[in-house]
């Protein structure tokens, strides 16, 4: 079964292509494949629920801006920007465990246009008997060995399908911080490591690979819990006329938690919209500036955040209809058998239950 | 397919891209538990209300409008499943009849089980079989979908009020040779108003030669072939054309009532004599004028003539067809408006004239756009008084709104090509042998030489035919300006 898929290489970028470890994908395939075989007539239970990355990490709140906004001034040079994110979703219940899929998508856009490089979805069967062997073989297959995170309590089963998202997003990352010469590469989220999903030693490694290239990595937030005064950093924008950076200074972490790049709140538009932004600790601080200039110059940057990394968004964000298809591939391909559980709460309440989800 | 709805006589079906269903198409929606099914007609199909669509669609083309260059990596052939759901489709039906023990009822009452029922495809020899849409008298309209033909019964047609309509250059004139040319080889009699003189070729085949039918159709050009003379005239036929015709007031009428008597006591009835008399007649001067006037009206359409050699008699046209089965084909092309009425006014009133007196059986009447030489009075008649006579006729047309909605209230057979004007739609949806979404749905996507059939002849289950070609001569083409040029 597994043999049937032969897996050459990875999609073509349109730009250099170095030796690229094509295992990931692979193994992505073989353990989905794998994780699908035993669960002839296994009944699901569908169940469609968005899992929201949420960044609960303790950073110390002595948080405060630096006097002077950094203004900003579109750089006239051309530059690939390129972006990646990921998705994961759970799209039903056994009776042993959960159905999800998860997905990833690079975009970059080079000469004007866009383009973009699709990887899923993968479709895991993930039990409390196979979520470690699926996890430990797919962060071996990527990167070699299992980075410290190892030797953490192993994920709640719940929290599987973001880690394994995490894990297609780190070797996204990688292979675009290895092809990509001299450009922007824009991250999702912070790079903020040290966490389940964000180990400290693969994380250095994505960005020692970029720095090598000549590359910029510019981590884009679009939530933070970074406060000053009790206000959201992206809430408090001094009157100041866009484009301009607020370095934010005073974050201090707990062990293991580790910053890897500096913290910036953007705002690109005169919208009232702005994101927290990270950027590479090891890059000079003329090159970061340079950096978000040429960003400015060479992305369109619609209220504030870059149309790439929104690309990357919508291109791995599964849509309702993507569900049922998966879930009409479980049944056909897989010998999955659909029930519908009643919901206890609509059940027992009638119109005053709320539904599982909030339960 | 599954049920996914009932509401009244409305089922919805979920069809996925490998079930091909096409409006027209019939289903059986089989209950076996229940031991009956549904017959429904496919009336609509639309696209499945899938979640998340609007997404996708949305996705693919965020570049400015511009579809997104990519590479999509998939393993797991998804997308051949996104694909599947997303073109799922919602199979609008109307319910036509429930099937119990092989034999159909009009109820629709019951519920089938939406997740045990099955859904099939019926064929429309099946269903024809079902609802025994046979007999002995075939004719066979064309193909169907299914390359199956459909088979109505002659008998049908008999004694019922037809109506052929659709749109320009839909094949309206064929189907109605084609019913007429069947009609005639069954040695029914039909007369043919025929507007445009296409009908003249009704005994050619296309390369010219003589067809079976040659000898059986009478081609009556007024004027030319066709001249009548007054004493072959009964006196009510004469005023009819006069008064409804020519308008001739009532006062006038009641004088050349005695004038007619008086002609006829001294044996001169004849244009000559008529001509004579009036200007001398004893009467008001204005009633003088109106007379003299419809008499120039008489003698001006070339119809009249007193030479009994060039009259001819529509009744041995219509005697030679009643004993062997034919077709009076009256030619009004190149016809005035006045001289057209005259014709069918005499051609109606001695058909009445003949079936009152049974010297006819009956007559099948095809009139084409009628409302161009038909006056307002005769639709009731024809629908009603003339039924019972025995002229069952067949309304041709492409402007539906030219025909009274009693007609089509009326109407047993309705035989509708294409139509894409809403208001031509919603004059045909009145017919009361089908509901409107069904004609409005249906009509709007029938191809060229395809028609819906509807009423008695397909036992009330609307079907969609490709009429069969005809070897017959075409006659009245358009005359082109720009044909034969470079």
């Amino acid at each position: 079964m597994i043999e049937q898929y032969t897996i050459t290489t990875t999609p073509k970028y349109n730009f250099p292509q170095p030796a690229i470890d094509t295992t990931l994908p692979k193994r992505f395939i073989e353990l989905s494949l794998h994780s699908l075989k035993h669960v002839q007539s296994q009944p699901i239970q569908l169940n469609q629920q968005n899992f929201q990355q949420t960044n609960n990490i303790e950073i110390l709140n002595t948080v405060h801006f630096k006097p002077q906004p950094i203004a900003l001034r579109p750089r006239h040079m051309p530059s690939i920007v390129a972006a990646v994110d990921t998705s994961s979703i759970k799209i039903g219940e056994t009776s042993t465990g959960i159905l999800i899929a998860v997905r990833g998508a690079n975009v970059w856009k080079e000469n004007r246009s866009y383009r973009y490089s699709r990887l899923g979805p993968f479709i895991f069967h993930i039990t409390e008997e196979n979520k470690r062997e699926v996890y430990t073989t797919l962060q071996r297959a990527y990167f070699s060995m299992p980075h410290e995170n190892n030797h953490q309590s192993f994920p709640n089963i719940i929290q599987m399908p973001m880690r394994i998202a995490s894990l297609l997003e780190r070797w996204l990352q990688t292979m675009l911080s290895r092809t990509i010469s001299k450009g922007l590469i824009l991250f999702d989220g912070s790079l903020t490591s040290g966490i389940g999903d964000t180990p400290i030693q693969l994380m250095k490694e994505i960005l020692s690979a970029a720095r090598k290239r000549e590359n910029t990595v510019l981590a884009f937030s679009k939530m933070t819990n970074l406060r000053l005064n009790g206000r959201l950093i992206t809430d408090v924008l001094p009157e100041h006329r866009p484009p301009y950076l607020y370095e934010i200074s005073g974050l201090r972490t707990k062990p293991p938690i580790l910053l890897l790049g500096d913290v910036y709140v953007a705002r690109f538009s005169k919208e009232k919209y702005a994101f927290r932004l990270d950027i590479d600790r090891e890059v000079a601080y003329q090159q970061r500036i340079e950096a978000v200039e040429k960003l400015l110059w060479n992305e369109s940057l619609s209220q504030s955040y870059p149309e790439t990394l929104r690309l990357a968004h919508i291109l791995c964000t599964f849509t309702a209809n993507e569900v049922i298809a998966m879930q009409h591939f479980a049944v056909r391909k897989c010998g999955f058998q659909i029930i519908d559980r009643p919901d206890m709460h609509k059940l027992l309440f009638g119109p005053f239950g709320r539904g599982e989800s909030y339960s | 397919m599954k049920l996914y709805k009932k509401e009244g006589n409305v089922l919805q079906i979920l069809s996925f891209p490998n079930e091909t269903v096409e409006k027209g198409d019939y289903l059986l929606v089989e209950d076996a538990e229940a031991r009956r099914g549904l017959v429904a007609q496919v009336i609509d199909v639309q696209f499945a209300s899938v979640p998340g669509v609007l997404e996708e669609l949305l996705r693919s083309l965020p570049d400015g409008g511009e579809v997104i260059q990519g590479e999509d990596f998939d393993p797991l052939d998804i997308a051949s499943h996104i694909t599947y759901i997303q073109d799922a489709s919602l199979v609008i039906c109307k319910i036509r009849a429930t099937v119990e023990n092989e034999s159909l009822s009009p109820s629709s009452s019951w519920l089938p089980s939406r997740s045990q029922s099955t859904i099939k495809k019926l064929t429309i020899p099946t269903l024809l079989k079902l609802a025994k849409v046979d007999g002995k008298l075939p004719i066979v309209l064309g193909g169907t979908k299914d390359s199956s033909f459909l088979t109505i019964d002659a008998s049908h047609l008999d004694g019922r009020l037809n109506i052929i309509t659709g749109k320009k250059e839909t094949g309206k004139s064929h189907l109605s040779k084609l019913l007429m040319a069947n009609l005639v080889g069954y040695k029914a009699t039909v007369v043919v108003f025929d507007l445009n003189g296409e009908y003249s070729g009704l005994g050619m085949t296309s390369d010219g030669k003589r067809s079976a039918h040659y000898d059986k159709v009478h081609v009556l050009t007024p004027s030319q072939n066709f001249k009548v003379a007054l004493k072959q005239l009964n006196l009510h036929v004469l005023l009819g054309i006069l008064i409804h015709a020519l308008h001739l007031p009532g006062t006038s009428a009641r004088e050349f009532r005695r004038i007619w008597q008086s002609l006829k006591e001294r044996d001169k009835l004849t244009l000559h004599e008529l001509g004579e008399v009036i200007p001398v007649w004893q009467c008001n001067q204005h009633v003088r004028d109106a007379l003299f006037s419809r008499y120039h009206s008489l003698i001006n359409s070339g119809f009249f003539t007193d030479n009994a050699a060039e009259a001819m008699l529509l009744e041995d046209c219509l005697f030679k067809a009643k004993e062997q089965g034919g077709a009076v084909v009256i030619n009004l092309r190149n016809t005035s408006t006045i001289d057209r009425q005259i014709v069918v006014e005499y051609v109606l009133g001695r058909l009445v004239e003949m079936l009152t007196s049974w010297k006819l059986k009956a007559t099948f009447l095809f009139a084409e756009e009628a409302h161009l030489y038909l006056r307002e009075t005769y639709w009731d008649d024809i629908v009603t008084r003339m039924r019972h006579f025995g002229i069952f006729t067949t309304f041709i047309t492409n402007q539906p709104d030219t025909i009274r909605e009693n007609i089509y209230r009326q109407a047993d057979n309705i035989f509708l090509f294409n139509f894409t004007n809403e208001h031509d739609l919603d004059v045909v949806s009145r017919a009361a042998r089908v509901d409107a979404e069904t004609v409005r749905s249906i009509a709007r996507d029938l191809p060229p030489h395809h028609c819906l059939a509807l009423g008695k002849v397909v036992q009330d289950f609307p079907m969609v035919v490709k009429v069969k070609a005809l070897d017959i001569k075409t006659m009245g083409e358009t005359r082109l300006f720009f044909n034969g040029t470079n």
